[in-house]
């Protein structure tokens, strides 16, 4: 007799960035499994409570026929699989499964700190790829309610410090930290892609994520962030400070929260008002080379 | 008149600004930089309903200005902000 088993649900926790971020899933899901990436964010003490919870369910969707207002259906990583909608006061995300047969279905109050998706027919890969995917797009918008920001860069550790660099994609953000990982002694990278920064009354630091690009590079460490360096590809090397409204405006547009949620935009603006006026902002016009990167690192650790 | 609610005044050492998230498909949200007398007025009056007059008001009794000049700087902020879309409509 063991007819309650299938409804039952186990938790597995990660703590990103000190955020507590629980999943709700069938005992037998094997959701750590389909995780790899999160492996080093595990967190054992059942006691914290919880920050931003996922309810993974494999029951059929409660698809309704009116899915609400569409709000974008861009995605880089999805194309026109995708779609989001704001549905009275929830937002909705959905993204066709691979045999086109079902769809990947979201449901998210609105600030994501409670979500419930469901899986739809899909290999263990598939699955592994959207849940990571989803858990980003979620923790983006529920850290912001925490003092925290994820951020697009990619984030070298220089002797204990960290420096972000930010760029639209096809810039070098990543070719730039490769640069300084060859020249530049005692430095490693952090993350990718998809670092988070968070205000403490220690300072500002940025935190490795489960998330990082293509680059398979997931830690969970922290650093104090010694500064944001804005790239473009230029035929020179250049380096420039940006203080107050530049320094904010080179930053915004790498800052992740959804536009329709006002409160949520607005926290996101209040704490990156509050990051600005702690950590320096530059703007770096570089060739792909190590004079680049050379430049760069003695504009921030010319004090050292 | 009213000043958007959902619009928060922000400012970065000596610099003062407004960012306007696009709520289209597509983003192209917006930063508005205000100098220090249109953030004051911001401050000001936000929160609650107002006029020209209450503008030129505030204008007269904290700068050193004369009524026309007062009148007509009140106009010109004005038109700014309906023509950016920071009133409530």
């Amino acid at each position: 007799m063991n007819l309650t088993t299938s409804s039952e649900l186990s938790q597995t926790r990660y703590r990103i960035a000190e955020s507590i971020l629980e999943f709700n899933h069938p005992v037998n899901y094997p959701l750590a499994q389909l995780l790899p990436s999160f492996r080093d964010f595990q967190w054992l003490d059942s006691s914290d409570k919880t920050d931003i919870s996922i309810t993974v369910s494999l029951a059929k969707a409660p698809i309704p026929e009116d899915l609400g207002t569409l709000r974008t259906d861009e995605s880089i990583a999805w194309g026109d699989r995708f779609r989001f909608y704001e549905k009275e006061d929830t937002f909705i995300t959905t993204i066709s499964n691979e045999q086109g047969n079902g769809l990947w279905y979201l449901q998210s109050d609105r600030n994501f700190e409670h979500s419930t998706l469901y899986v739809p027919t899909s290999s263990a890969d598939e699955q592994g790829g959207v849940i990571t995917w989803m858990a980003m797009m979620i923790f983006g918008q529920a850290s912001l309610l925490h003092n925290t920001i994820m951020i697009h860069a990619s984030v070298v550790n220089h002797e204990g410090k960290g420096v972000a660099f930010l760029g639209k994609s096809g810039t070098g953000k990543s070719t730039h930290s490769r640069l300084w990982l060859k020249h530049i002694p005692n430095t490693v990278l952090l993350n990718d892609d998809n670092p988070a920064i968070r205000i403490t009354d220690e300072g500002v630091l940025i935190y490795g994520t489960p998330w990082s690009g293509k680059t398979p590079c997931y830690k969970n460490e922290q650093l104090p962030l010694q500064g944001f360096v804005r790239l473009q590809q230029a035929p020179m090397n250049e380096f420039e400070w940006q203080t107050g409204l530049k320094g904010f405006i080179a930053v915004l547009p790498s800052c992740t929260s959804i536009r329709w949620n006002k409160e949520l935009f607005s926290n996101m603006n209040t704490i990156l008002e509050k990051i600005i006026a702690q950590v320096p902002v530059g703007y770096l016009k570089c060739l792909p080379d190590a004079a680049a990167a050379e430049l760069c690192h003695s504009y921030l650790f010319s004090n050292e | 008149m009213k000043l958007r609610s959902d619009l928060v005044l922000r400012t970065i050492g000596s610099d003062h600004l407004i960012v306007d998230p696009s709520q289209d498909r597509i983003d192209l949200s917006t930063v508005y930089t205000l100098n220090s007398s249109a953030a004051w007025l911001w401050e000001q009056l936000k929160g609650k309903g107002f006029t020209s007059d209450t503008i030129v008001d505030l204008l007269c009794e904290n700068y050193d200005v004369d009524i026309d000049q007062a009148k007509s700087d009140a106009e010109i902020l004005l038109q700014d902000f309906q023509k950016q879309g920071l009133l409530e409509k």
